[in-house]
């Protein structure tokens, strides 16, 4: 299989694609294709020049933390998570665009950690609602446990027509966080929904595409809900 | 005390920064990544406590015990102490900062049985209890950024600490957007860099636990401790990047392990310890599926479809997306695999190494676990330790003059732009791949005097070359300036190993199988010019 990557070497100089030839069984994510790319011998290119080690970056390497967000056939996935069986003869993978580049796939997302930081989004005690229906408590209790499950892995981000770089809107991973703030600690509900609908509510068009990406399958239109009531 | 760094930003290294900000300490948390990216994030089963409502017949010294006895009597027993009574006021706290508890009908952290203990006494988040752990520490870390006391480094690797006179005044570190070596200058510096993973090439953690961290320290005179007691959890899965853990809440809901024998299911755990086998500590599970020599399956499709989809969901997600199996109809493949390391970095009973004003805590510091850990103990030490280190330095005298490094700073960076300069893309990852093979052979489920020696001689041959290496530039300097470290640590393990003449919890010598009343002591390890001395602390100087 041909698979195509963006490279860029570093946070200034311009991208180009390369070609890589590679020989993989479908059961190898995306993950084990950069690995085998970088290590399985000296690493050359589709015409055997000899090239640099592709930089991306790992760590739970089963889904788990959202290092290893990417670009692949154009669709913002983790790559320890997407398989080759799934992915076609021709592979083309590229980094985040909605991030700086740091190097090839490696990008950097700290400004979805500023916004929460500048917006001070925190549970700080928590206080809970008190949902006498006992469904109903234990579908918002999960709804919480999937909502904290959120990586910051920046895909929602990506794929989502509404956000550009996050100077005023913040994405899907801000309205889940705020969801969780509000739920956890009933004192901070006001202050938490007007940030909610300075920066996501007012902007976002539900277009719902960050459900689709989000490798968590967190319920993002159901914070919306609880926090446009 | 006015300021500390904290190194690593995974569970135990946000609860020092938290505690010490809290008591109005300035903390850089510096890490190569978010605290997201973490091992802690892959903590699966859950957090012992016993709580006041405890379950009939649990106390806290009943956790203690279970603790010590898992551990083979080998981990301090006030250090313990300290741990399991701690254990109530560390669930109040989490639950506290908002951490989303698996809640019983009175609203409460619910609990379930894990192996090892005598009662149901872990608290855990679903299956994900580690995650949910750190998405409410994120969330404590964030409010203390806001107000100025924490400041977070990303992009930040350890390059070394910054002693003199058995004193520490800081680290170097490597920074990934300048690509050179700078010092930071503290009162006190707190190591949280989680285990030794890189030691053994694929485990169940991540990839970023190498342990360079407690190997350049060590080569910095930092005392190390029980190396060679080497966690393997005995259900794993294989896939094509890496062994991944089937959470031990699988067998905590009632799972069982069997092996196909004539076509029948020998349910091995069970006939031989009986109807709780399954929950055995995990050395013994490991060892009795390593010496089954034949393929053993976790079964949990008896369970309830609705039991499987609210208490093992992520376990149902994992084998599905990665080996293709639905656990509610079919029964797991699964196999030990490293897991976790109850030796690290020596600490006293505060979490002070042998070096003054440096810390340890979490998995890279020993102290609770002893020969074996126990489930849902290491996410309590992980923040127990925090708290513990965090309380003591906070009580400590700010530095009324701090020696200048400036000259360690400058030989760091012209060792790096040498390495930069070379041509070579010889890649340092394969020698890395040799040395864990080499300490799968000599340090797996079961050892002997041979397969260590075999393991030192390949290591101190690796460390040969390694100095003489030409480095492969395209990668990022950390992993080259790495590798010796990483060795010298592996080469400490096999140390200890070689040195504890018998088998103790999840040290298993084949030629010395008995445990033996010489040996009930810890075994630190120290590097004097270039040689590993190993004594074992019978006066328990560590114990202080």
């Amino acid at each position: 299989m041909k698979v195509r990557i963006l490279r860029q070497q570093t946070p200034f100089s311009e991208p180009y694609w390369e070609v890589f030839d590679a020989d993989v069984s479908g059961d190898t994510s995306v993950a084990g294709l950069l690995n085998y790319l970088n290590y399985h011998d000296d690493i050359v290119d589709e015409n055997g020049r000899q090239t640099t080690r592709i930089g991306w970056e790992c760590s739970c390497l089963q889904g788990m933390c959202g290092s290893c967000a990417m670009v692949i056939n154009d669709v913002p996935r983790l790559a320890c998570d997407t398989f080759v069986r799934d992915l076609g003869n021709e592979i083309s993978i590229r980094p985040l665009q909605k991030f700086p580049v740091i190097h090839d796939l490696l990008t950097d997302r700290s400004s979805i950690y500023e916004n929460l930081k500048k917006q001070n989004v925190y549970i700080e005690k928590y206080q809970p609602d008190t949902i006498k229906n006992r469904k109903k408590a234990e579908k918002e209790h999960q709804h919480q446990y999937d909502a904290a499950k959120c990586l910051k892995c920046g895909l929602c981000l990506e794929v989502c027509p509404n956000y550009v770089n996050g100077q005023s809107f913040f994405g899907a991973v801000f309205a889940n966080d705020c969801y969780l703030v509000s739920s956890r600690n009933s004192e901070k509900k006001a202050e938490i929904k007007k940030l909610y609908g300075e920066h996501f509510g007012s902007t976002c068009s539900k277009s719902l595409s960050c459900m689709d990406v989000c490798p968590m399958n967190i319920p993002t239109i159901a914070s919306m809900a609880k926090l446009n009531k | 005390m006015r300021d500390a760094i904290v190194i690593g930003s995974g569970i135990s290294g946000m609860v020092t920064a938290i505690k010490l900000a809290e008591a109005g300490v300035h903390v850089l948390l510096a890490s190569p990544f978010p605290s997201e990216r973490s091992q802690s994030v892959m903590a699966a089963g859950g957090i012992n406590a016993v709580m006041s409502r405890h379950e009939e017949g649990d106390s806290v010294s009943a956790h203690i015990e279970d603790t010590l006895k898992g551990g083979c009597y080998l981990a301090g027993e006030e250090a313990v102490k300290g741990l399991c009574e701690s254990a109530e006021e560390i669930i109040e706290y989490l639950e506290g900062i908002g951490v989303v508890f698996s809640v019983d009908e009175a609203g409460r952290p619910a609990r379930r049985a894990v192996g090892g203990h005598s009662y149901r006494r872990t608290c855990y988040c679903g299956s994900s209890t580690g995650k949910q752990i750190v998405s409410a520490l994120v969330m404590e870390a964030r409010r203390l950024e806001a107000a100025g006391l924490i400041k977070r480094a990303l992009g930040k690797c350890f390059h070394s600490a910054l002693i003199k006179d058995g004193v520490c005044y800081g680290a170097l570190f490597f920074d990934e957007a300048f690509g050179n070596i700078s010092a930071e200058y503290t009162d006190v510096v707190v190591v949280a860099t989680g285990g030794q993973n890189a030691l053994f090439g694929k485990t169940t953690g991540s990839t970023q636990c190498d342990g360079y961290t407690a190997g350049e320290l060590f080569m910095q005179g930092v005392e190390l401790k029980n190396l060679e007691f080497v966690q393997f959890h005995p259900t794993t899965i294989e896939t094509s990047q890496k062994r991944m853990l089937v959470s031990e809440a699988a067998r905590g809901e009632g799972g069982r392990l069997f092996y196909m024998d004539n076509g029948e299911r020998v349910y091995f755990m069970e006939e031989k310890y009986g109807p709780k086998g399954n929950l055995m500590p995990r050395d013994i599970v490991s060892r009795e599926i390593y010496s089954a020599g034949k393929d053993v399956f976790l079964d949990v499709s008896f369970l309830k479809d609705s039991d499987i989809e609210s208490r093992l969901p992520e376990v149902r997600d994992l084998c599905k997306k990665y080996i293709g199996i639905d656990i509610a109809k079919e029964p797991i493949p699964v196999a030990p695999s490293v897991h976790f390391f109850m030796g690290g970095i020596a600490v006293h009973k505060n979490h002070e190494t042998n070096i003054r004003d440096l810390f340890a805590v979490g998995e890279c510091a020993s102290m609770y676990h002893g020969a074996n850990r126990l489930g849902g103990n290491s996410l309590l030490a992980a923040v127990h330790s925090g708290m513990i280190a965090a309380r003591e330095i906070a009580g400590r005298d700010t530095k009324e003059d701090r020696p200048d490094f400036s000259s360690a700073a400058e030989e760091a960076n012209r060792m790096l732009d040498k390495m930069k300069d070379t041509k070579s893309v010889f890649p340092v990852m394969y020698i890395r791949d040799m040395a864990s093979e080499t300490m799968n052979k000599s340090m797996g489920i079961i050892r002997s005097e041979e397969s260590i020696n075999e393991g030192i001689k390949d290591i101190d041959y690796y460390l040969s070359v390694a100095e003489r290496l030409s480095y492969d530039n395209s990668v990022l300097p950390y992993f080259n300036y790495s590798l010796t470290g990483i060795l010298t640590l592996a080469r400490a393990a096999l140390s200890c190993a070689e040195s504890r003449k018998e088998s103790r919890g999840a040290h298993y010598r084949s030629d010395h199988p008995d445990t033996l009343d010489d040996y009930a002591a810890a075994t630190v390890i120290s590097y004097e010019n270039g040689q590993y001395k190993v004594r074992f602390d019978k006066e328990n100087e560590y114990e202080s």
